[in-house]
C-alpha cells in the first residue's frame, strides 16, 4: 500500500518535471517569438545589420526550440498547426531574408508582420495550453505531495508497527530472559520466564525455565543433604562428647572408689568396735553417725558403679526380646508410683511388632529411666504415652511421651550428659539419661528428646532388631 | 562365730591401699577370722609360701604389677588358695577374657562386711567340699 502509494508519488512527480521541462521551452519559444517581434521592429526602422544578425539569431532558436518540442506541440496543437509553424518560421526567414535586400518593399513588409503574428499567435497559444495545464501541474503536485506525506506517515507507522512486532517477538523476552539471569545470578532460583508464541525466543525461555526447574531442585537436595550432614556432624559431635564425659566420669569414679572404700572400712571398723564396747557412753548417737556415714558411702558407691557402668562394656545377654512385653514389665515396676501420683499411662503398642534380638534387661533398664523422669515431668494428672513400632524393617522405636512442662532448647541439648538434671535438688542424680544413652549406643541404637516447653517432652529410642557388635 | 584356732578360715588382705587393707583385716578378725593384711603383691607372695591362706583378697590395681597378673600367678603356684578379686572397675570381665580361674570370684569396691563375709564363709565351705571330694 505505502509502495503503491509512493509508485503513484514517484509518477506525479515524473509527470511534473517533465511538464516543467515543456513549460520552459514554451516559455522560450514565446520568448523567441517576442524577441524576433522586437528585433523585426528594429530591423524595420533601422536597417541595421545588428538587428538582422539578432533577428536571425532568435530565428533559429526559435526552429531548434520548436523542433525540440515538436511531440509536445504535435500531442497539443495537432501535426498540422506543428507543420504550419515551421513553415512559418522557413517563410518568415525567407521574407527578413529578402526584406534585408529589399528594405522598402512594402509588400513584403506586410507580409512578415502577418506571418510573425501568425506565430506569435501560435506561440501564445502553446504558451496558453501550458498555463492551462499548470493547474493540472499544481494539482499533481498537491496530489503527488498528498501521496508523498501519506507515504511518508505511512512509513512511519509502518516502522512503528514493525518496532512492537520487534519488541512484542524479540526484544522483551530477551529483555524478560535478561532480568531472569541478573535474578538468576542474584540467587533467585523461583524465576520463571512467562511462554508467548512457540518460537526460538519462547523455546529458549522454556529451557531457561527447565533450567531453573532443574537448579532448584538440585539446590533443594543439596541443602537437604548439607542438613543432613550437619546433623550427623552434631550427632557425632555430641556421641563423642558424651563418650570423653564417660571417659573422664569412669575415671573420677575409679579413683574416689578407693578411698571410698576406706571411708567405708573405717566406719564400719567403728561401728563394730563401739558394738562390742560395754558401757561407751552415747553408743546409740555414735551407731546413728556411723549408720549416716555409711549411706553416705552407699549413695557415692550407686554413682560411682553408674559412672563405671556407663563405660563399661557391657556383657550382653542377647537372647529374644518382645519389647512390647519389655514395656508392660516395667509399666508393673511404676504401677504404685502412678496410681499415687494419678498419672495416666497409656499404652499404644504396635500388635504386629516382630521380636528383636538384644538385651532385654538393658532395654528395660532404659524404658525405666525414661518413665521415671517423664513421671518426674507431669504434675498431678499428668499424661504420659508409651507407642511401640517399627521405624524402618531393621529398627524397632518405642516412643515416650509426656505432656509435662517441657525442656527448654538450651537445655535439651545437654540431658544426656552426665550429672545434669532439670529436677530440684536431690531428686536426681542427673545419671539416668546418661546411663540409658550408653545402653542404647551399646545396643546399637539411637535415643533422642524432643520437647515443646509447656508441651511435653518425647523421647525416642531406636533398637535394631537384631544387634551386631 | 568363736571356733577353735584350727577351724578358724585364713583370710590374706593384699592392697597396696594400706588403710583399706589393715581396717578390713581389723574388721574380719572382729568377725572371727585369721585375718592378715600385706601391701604390696611381692608380700603376699612371702606371706603365702609362709602359710597357705583359705582365702586371698587381692586387689585388682597395684603399683608394680597389675592385679590380673598377680592373681594369675597366684593362682598357677597356689590352686587351692581361693581368691576373691576386689575391684572398682565394672568392666574387668573384658581382662580376665581367655583365663580361665577355678576357685575364683569378683567383688566390687566398696565392699559390705555383711555381704563379704557370707561370700568368705561359702568359698571355704566350697573349698572344704571339694577337698573331701579329693580325699580317697
Amino acid at each position: 500500500m505505502t509502495v503503491v502509494m509512493g509508485f503513484f508519488g514517484y509518477l506525479d512527480l515524473r509527470t511534473i518535471s517533465s511538464r516543467l521541462a515543456y513549460i520552459k521551452t514554451a516559455d522560450d519559444i514565446l520568448n523567441d517569438a517576442l524577441e524576433i517581434r522586437r528585433y523585426e521592429k528594429n530591423l524595420l526602422l533601422f536597417h541595421d545589420e545588428t538587428s538582422l544578425n539578432e533577428l536571425n539569431k532568435y530565428i533559429n532558436l526559435l526552429r531548434k526550440d520548436v523542433e525540440g518540442l515538436k511531440k509536445e506541440i504535435v500531442g497539443r496543437l495537432g501535426l498540422p498547426e506543428y507543420k504550419k509553424l515551421s513553415d512559418r518560421i522557413d517563410e518568415y526567414e525567407r521574407i527578413i531574408h529578402n526584406i534585408a535586400k529589399n528594405p522598402n518593399d512594402n509588400g513584403l513588409i506586410d507580409r512578415v508582420r502577418e506571418v510573425a503574428r501568425k506565430i506569435q499567435s501560435t506561440t501564445e497559444d502553446l504558451a496558453a495550453v501550458e498555463r492551462a495545464s499548470i493547474d493540472i501541474l499544481l494539482d499533481h503536485l498537491n496530489r503527488s505531495m498528498t501521496l508523498l506525506l501519506l507515504t511518508i506517515a505511512s512509513f512511519i507507522v509502518a516502522g512503528a508497527v514493525i518496532n512492537m512486532k520487534l519488541a512484542d517477538g524479540i526484544s522483551n523476552p530477551i529483555r524478560d530472559l535478561e532480568d531472569a539471569t541478573k535474578r538468576v545470578a542474584d540467587g533467585d532460583l523461583s524465576c520463571r520466564i512467562e511462554l508467548k508464541g512457540k518460537d526460538e525466543i519462547a523455546s529458549l525461555g522454556m529451557s531457561f525455565n527447565v533450567m531453573q526447574d532443574r537448579l532448584s531442585d538440585a539446590r533443594q537436595s543439596l541443602e537437604l543433604a548439607i542438613e543432613e550432614v550437619h546433623e550427623k556432624q552434631e550427632q557425632l559431635l555430641e556421641a563423642e562428647k558424651l563418650a570423653s564425659l564417660g571417659r573422664i566420669a569412669a575415671g573420677v569414679a575409679h579413683e574416689i572408689n578407693n578411698p571410698l572404700a576406706i571411708v567405708n572400712e573405717k566406719a564400719g571398723l567403728m561401728q563394730d568396735i563401739i558394738g562390742i564396747s560395754d558401757g561407751f557412753q552415747n553408743k546409740e548417737r555414735f551407731i546413728n553417725l556411723i549408720q549416716g556415714i555409711v549411706a553416705s558411702v552407699e549413695r557415692c558407691r550407686t554413682i560411682t558403679h553408674h559412672l563405671l557402668g556407663y563405660a563399661r562394656r557391657i556383657e550382653f545377654i542377647m537372647g529374644p526380646v518382645n519389647l512390647n512385653h519389655a514395656v508392660e514389665e516395667v509399666k508393673g515396676f511404676l504401677h504404685t508410683e502412678l496410681d499415687i501420683k494419678r498419672i495416666v499411662l497409656e499404652s499404644n503398642l504396635a500388635a504386629d511388632l516382630p521380636q528383636i534380638r538384644s538385651d532385654k534387661g538393658q532395654i528395660e533398664q532404659v524404658i525405666l529411666n525414661i518413665l521415671k523422669n517423664a513421671i518426674d515431668a507431669v504434675s498431678e494428672n499428668g499424661l504420659i504415652t508409651i507407642s511401640s513400632g517399627m521405624k524402618d524393617s531393621a529398627t524397632a522405636v518405642i516412643s515416650i511421651k509426656d505432656n509435662g512442662q517441657g525442656i527448654p532448647e538450651d537445655k535439651l541439648k545437654h540431658i544426656f550428659e552426665p550429672f545434669f538434671t532439670t529436677k530440684v535438688r536431690n531428686k536426681g542424680t542427673g545419671l539416668g539419661l546418661f546411663v540409658s544413652y550408653g545402653i542404647v549406643k551399646k545396643l546399637g541404637g539411637m535415643i533422642n528428646a524432643e520437647s515443646v516447653p509447656g508441651r511435653g517432652t518425647t523421647f525416642t529410642v531406636e533398637i535394631p532388631v537384631d544387634f551386631k557388635q | 562365730m568363736k571356733e577353735g584356732e584350727k577351724d578358724r578360715t585364713s583370710v590374706l588382705v593384699v592392697d597396696n591401699e594400706i588403710e583399706f587393707a589393715s581396717t578390713l583385716a581389723e574388721r574380719l578378725q572382729m568377725r572371727g577370722y585369721d585375718a592378715t593384711a600385706v601391701y604390696s603383691a611381692e608380700d603376699a607372695f612371702e606371706a603365702v609360701k609362709k602359710s597357705l591362706p583359705d582365702i586371698m583378697l587381692l586387689d585388682h590395681v597395684m603399683p608394680g604389677t597389675s592385679g590380673v597378673e598377680a592373681l594369675t600367678t597366684m593362682k598357677t603356684c597356689f590352686p587351692n588358695v581361693f581368691v576373691f578379686l576386689l575391684t572398682g572397675q565394672v568392666d574387668i570381665e573384658k581382662e580376665l577374657e581367655g583365663i580361665r580361674l577355678d576357685n575364683f570370684s569378683l567383688i566390687l569396691k566398696p565392699v559390705d562386711i555383711s555381704a563379704l563375709t557370707v561370700m568368705i564363709d561359702r568359698a571355704k565351705l566350697e573349698m572344704t567340699n571339694k577337698r573331701k571330694l579329693q580325699e580317697p
